[in-house]
C-alpha cells in the first residue's frame, strides 16, 4: 500500500508544477542558510583561534610587572562554537561570547554580534534553523494540506474506500509520502552533519550532538506531516484545510512563541545590564569590606603574634588582595545567582510554553545541541570565572609569597605568567545538561502523541462516519 | 435476457435508515442474484443513493440486514468492500494520472494481483481509445471515465457491482457501448445493481427492475415482464401514486 501510494503521489506530484517550484525554493533556501552558516562559523571559529592566540601571546609578554598590575592587564577568553552552530546560532549573536578575566571584577560577556550588526539586519536574518523551524512546516502544510481533502473533493477517496483500502493504511500511507517529501529537504542538514564528522576531530560528543540534533527535526517533520494529513482527512474541502493549518501554523511559529516571550519578561523581569553592574560595585565596595579587612588584618596579626603587618612573614599586601578577591567573590555569587534565577525562571516559563507550541520545542533542543543557548552559555561564563579565579589566586599567593623578600618594588616575571594555564573551554557533554530541557524532551513526545492521537481520531471517523 | 439467475449474493432485507429530518429508508428489502442485473429505479429522493452507501458501509442503517456475498457491511466492512466494485455518476479519478496509471493504482490499492501489461489489455477490451491510455484523465470524456470505471471493476473480479446512475451525461453511443461492458459482466456470473433514471437502459439492460420510490420498493418487473410492459408508464403510474 506504502508503495502504491508513494508511486501514485509522486507522478501526481511529478505533474504538479507548483510543488516543485516550493520544494525547489526551499532546498535553495536550506542549502543557502547552510553555506552562510558554515562560513559564519568557520570565519567565527578562526577568529577565536586568533584571538585566543593573540591573548596568550600578549599574557606572556607583557614584560616584568607586579603581579596585581598583570591581574589589572587581565586577559580575554572567547567561547569557541560547534560546528552545529552553522545550523542554529542561538542566543550566539546575543549573547557576548568574549569575557575579559580581570582582577575585583567579574566581567558578563561582552561584544555581542548584534551590536556590530547593521540596522537593516534586523529585518531577518536567514539561518538553517530559521527555514527548519519556521519554513519548513509550511511547506509540509502546502504541499500536504489538499492530500485527503481534494481526495474527497474529487470522489476519489469513497472511490478508494470502496475498493477496499484500509482507512489507517491509506492515512499512514500518505503520512509516509508526505514525511518522506519533507524528509528529503532535510537532505542539505543530513550532509552537513555527516561532514562535519568527517571535518572535526572531535570527540563522540559532536556526533552525540548530531545525532540528537537530527532527532529533533526529523520529529518535527513527522510531527507537522501526520497533523497535516490528520487534519487534511478530517475536514471536508481542501481549503478549509489549508486555513486551519495555516492558522496552527501561524499560532505555532509566531504567536505563541512571541507571547510566550513577552510574557516571560515581563513576568520576570530583568535589571539592565549597567544597572546590575552599578549593583555589584554598590554591594562589593561598603564599609562593611572595609571592616570585613580590619577584622582580617586583626586575625592575621593575632595569628602570627606580631604587631604590625610588616612583621609577618609573607606580603600583607598579597594576602589581602586574595582575602578582597574571596569576599567580592561571595558578593558576586549571590548576585550572580539571583540574576541567573530570574534569568532561569524567564527560560523555564518560555520552555513550558512548548506545552502550547512545538517549535519551541524544537527550537530550545536545537540550541541545546548546537550549544548556542542559554544554559550553555552560563556554563562558559561559570569555566571563564573559575579560571579568573585561579589566575587571580596564583597571582595573589605569588605576591604574598614573594614580594616582602623583595627589595623596592617586586615584579614578577615569564615564569609566573607561565603558571597561568591557557584558557580551553569545551562545552559540557549534552546529557550533563539533560535535565534542563526536561520540559522541551516531554513537550515534544506529547506533541507528537497528540499528533498520533490526532491521527487515531480522524482514520476512526474516516471509517465510521458516512460519506454522502 | 439470456442468463438464468442463480443464488443470491446482494441481499437486502427490512432495510431503515432515518437523517435527522426524514426517513430515506422505510423498509428496504432487495436481492441482486449471481449473474443478474437488477436496475433500480427511483425519483430523485426516492433513497437508491442511500442504499448505496449503505451496501458499501458508507452508511449505517438503523434496522435491517445487509448481505454482500455473505458478509454484512454492518460488521466487517472491509471485507465487503472486497467483495464488489462501485463505479459512481461520476467516475472518481485522479485528472493528473492516465486512465492506465489510475487502473494500476486502484488495482493495486484493492491487491489485485495483475501485471500492469494485463491491466492495458483491459482497457483495451473495455474500449478506451489506444491513443487516450497514457493521457491524462483530465483530458478524457465521461464517457472515457465510465470504461476506466469498468476496467476497475473488471480488474477487481468483483462478485458484485455497484452502479449509481452510470449512463447519465452519456451520449447514446457511449451508453450503448457501456451497457454491453455491464452486460458481460454479467455473463461473467458478477451481480450487478444499477441505480438509474435512464428508463431506456434499465429496460433494455435488467433482468429486473425494482421501483422505489419514499424508501419503500414499491413493485418489481421480471425480464419477461418488461418485455411487454412499457415500463415509463408503469413507473410514473408508481410515482405519481406514493407522491
Amino acid at each position: 500500500m506504502f508503495r502504491q501510494t508513494l508511486t501514485k503521489e509522486w507522478l501526481d506530484a511529478k505533474r504538479q508544477g507548483q510543488l516543485w517550484w516550493l520544494c525547489l525554493i526551499a532546498s535553495l533556501l536550506l542549502l543557502l542558510a547552510c553555506t552562510t552558516g558554515w562560513q559564519n562559523y568557520q570565519s567565527y571559529q578562526s577568529d577565536a583561534y586568533d584571538v585566543a592566540q593573540q591573548e596568550q601571546t600578549r599574557w606572556l609578554n607583557q614584560g616584568e610587572k607586579g603581579p596585581h598590575s598583570a591581574a589589572h592587564y587581565g586577559i580575554y577568553v572567547i567561547k569557541p562554537a560547534t560546528p552545529l552552530v552553522a545550523l542554529d546560532d542561538g542566543l550566539q549573536a546575543y549573547q557576548g561570547n568574549v569575557v575579559r578575566l580581570e582582577a575585583h571584577t567579574r566581567n558578563d560577556g561582552m561584544f555581542r554580534t548584534v551590536q556590530d550588526n547593521l540596522p537593516m539586519a534586523r529585518f531577518g536574518s536567514l539561518t538553517p534553523a530559521f527555514v527548519l523551524q519556521v519554513l519548513l512546516p509550511l511547506l509540509i502544510l502546502l504541499i500536504g494540506y489538499p492530500m485527503f481533502a481534494s481526495e474527497r473533493e474529487q470522489g476519489t477517496l469513497k472511490q478508494l474506500l470502496a475498493s477496499g483500502v484500509e482507512p489507517l493504511q491509506l492515512f499512514a500511507a500518505k503520512c509516509c509520502v508526505l514525511f518522506a517529501i519533507a524528509a528529503t529537504l532535510l537532505l542539505p542538514v543530513i550532509v552537513y552533519l555527516l561532514f562535519i564528522q568527517f571535518e572535526q576531530n572531535e570527540s563522540a560528543k559532536l556526533a552525540y550532538r548530531s545525532a540528537g540534533f537530527f532527532v529533533v527535526y526529523i520529529s518535527y517533520v513527522a510531527l507537522w506531516s501526520i497533523i497535516t494529513i490528520a487534519i487534511s482527512c478530517l475536514l471536508k474541502s481542501s481549503r478549509r484545510s489549508l486555513i486551519v493549518l495555516l492558522t496552527i501554523w501561524a499560532l505555532s511559529t509566531l504567536l505563541i512563541p512571541k507571547l510566550a516571550m513577552n510574557y516571560s519578561t515581563g513576568v520576570y523581569p530583568l535589571d539592565s545590564n549597567q544597572a546590575f553592574q552599578n549593583r555589584l560595585k554598590r554591594e562589593v565596595y561598603t564599609d562593611h569590606r572595609e571592616m570585613a579587612f580590619e577584622r582580617f588584618e586583626q586575625s592575621l596579626l593575632q595569628k602570627y603574634a606580631v604587631s604590625s603587618t610588616s612583621e609577618l612573614p609573607f606580603d600583607f599586601a598579597g594576602a589581602r588582595l586574595q582575602f578582597g578577591e574571596q569576599y567580592a567573590d561571595a558578593i558576586f555569587d549571590r548576585l550572580f545567582g539571583e540574576r541567573l534565577e530570574q534569568l532561569q525562571s524567564q527560560t523555564d516559563s518560555y520552555f513550558l510554553a512548548s506545552l502550547l507550541s512545538p517549535m519551541i520545542a524544537v527550537q530550545s533542543l536545537s540550541m541545546a545541541f548546537s550549544a548556542s543557548d542559554f544554559h550553555h552559555h552560563q556554563h562558559f561564563l561559570a569555566r571563564a570565572e573559575l579560571h579568573r579565579r585561579m589566575m587571580q589566586r596564583v597571582l595573589n599567593h605569588n605576591q604574598r609569597d614573594h614580594a616582602h623578600k623583595s627589595e623596592g618594588q617586586y615584579v614578577a616575571n615569564l615564569s609566573l605568567w607561565q603558571q597561568i594555564p591557557k584558557f580551553e573551554y569545551h562545552p559540557p557533554a549534552f546529557t550533563d545538561l539533560t535535565h534542563h530541557y526536561r520540559v522541551n524532551w516531554f513537550s515534544l513526545v506529547l506533541w507528537l502523541t497528540a499528533s498520533l492521537l490526532l491521527g487515531t481520531f480522524a482514520v476512526r471517523k474516516l471509517t465510521k462516519e458516512p460519506l454522502r | 435476457m439470456q442468463t438464468q439467475p442463480k443464488r443470491p449474493v446482494i441481499q437486502i432485507d427490512n432495510l431503515v435508515k432515518t437523517f435527522a429530518d426524514h426517513t430515506a429508508l422505510q423498509g428496504l428489502s432487495l436481492t441482486v442474484n449471481q449473474g443478474e442485473i437488477l436496475a433500480l429505479l427511483g425519483p430523485n429522493g426516492a433513497g437508491k443513493t442511500t442504499t448505496i452507501n449503505c451496501l458499501l458501509g458508507f452508511l449505517k442503517p438503523d434496522k435491517g440486514r445487509i448481505s454482500v456475498a455473505g458478509y454484512s457491511p454492518q460488521e466487517d466492512v472491509a471485507l465487503v468492500r472486497k467483495q464488489l466494485a462501485y463505479i459512481p455518476e461520476q467516475v472518481a479519478l485522479y485528472p493528473r494520472l492516465s486512465g492506465l496509471e489510475n487502473l494500476v493504482y486502484f488495482s493495486k490499492i484493492a491487491k489485485v494481483a495483475m501485471a500492469d501489461c494485463d491491466l492495458r489489455a483491459l482497457l483495451e477490451i473495455v474500449s478506451l481509445p489506444n491513443h487516450a491510455i497514457d493521457k491524462p484523465v483530465s483530458s478524457y470524456s465521461k464517457g472515457m471515465r465510465q470504461k476506466v470505471g469498468i476496467a476497475i471493476a473488471l480488474a477487481k473480479k468483483s462478485k458484485a457491482l455497484i452502479l449509481d446512475e452510470p449512463t447519465s451525461g452519456l451520449d447514446p453511443s457511449a451508453s450503448h457501448e457501456f451497457s454491453q461492458l455491464i452486460q458481460r459482466l454479467a455473463r461473467q456470473g458478477v451481480a450487478i445493481l444499477m441505480a438509474t433514471h435512464d428508463l431506456f437502459r434499465a429496460q433494455e439492460d435488467a433482468h429486473r427492475v425494482a421501483i422505489i420510490n419514499r424508501g419503500k420498493l414499491v413493485e418489481t418487473i421480471h425480464y419477461q415482464q418488461l418485455q411487454e410492459t412499457q415500463l415509463e408508464a408503469h413507473y410514473l403510474k408508481h410515482i405519481k401514486v406514493g407522491a
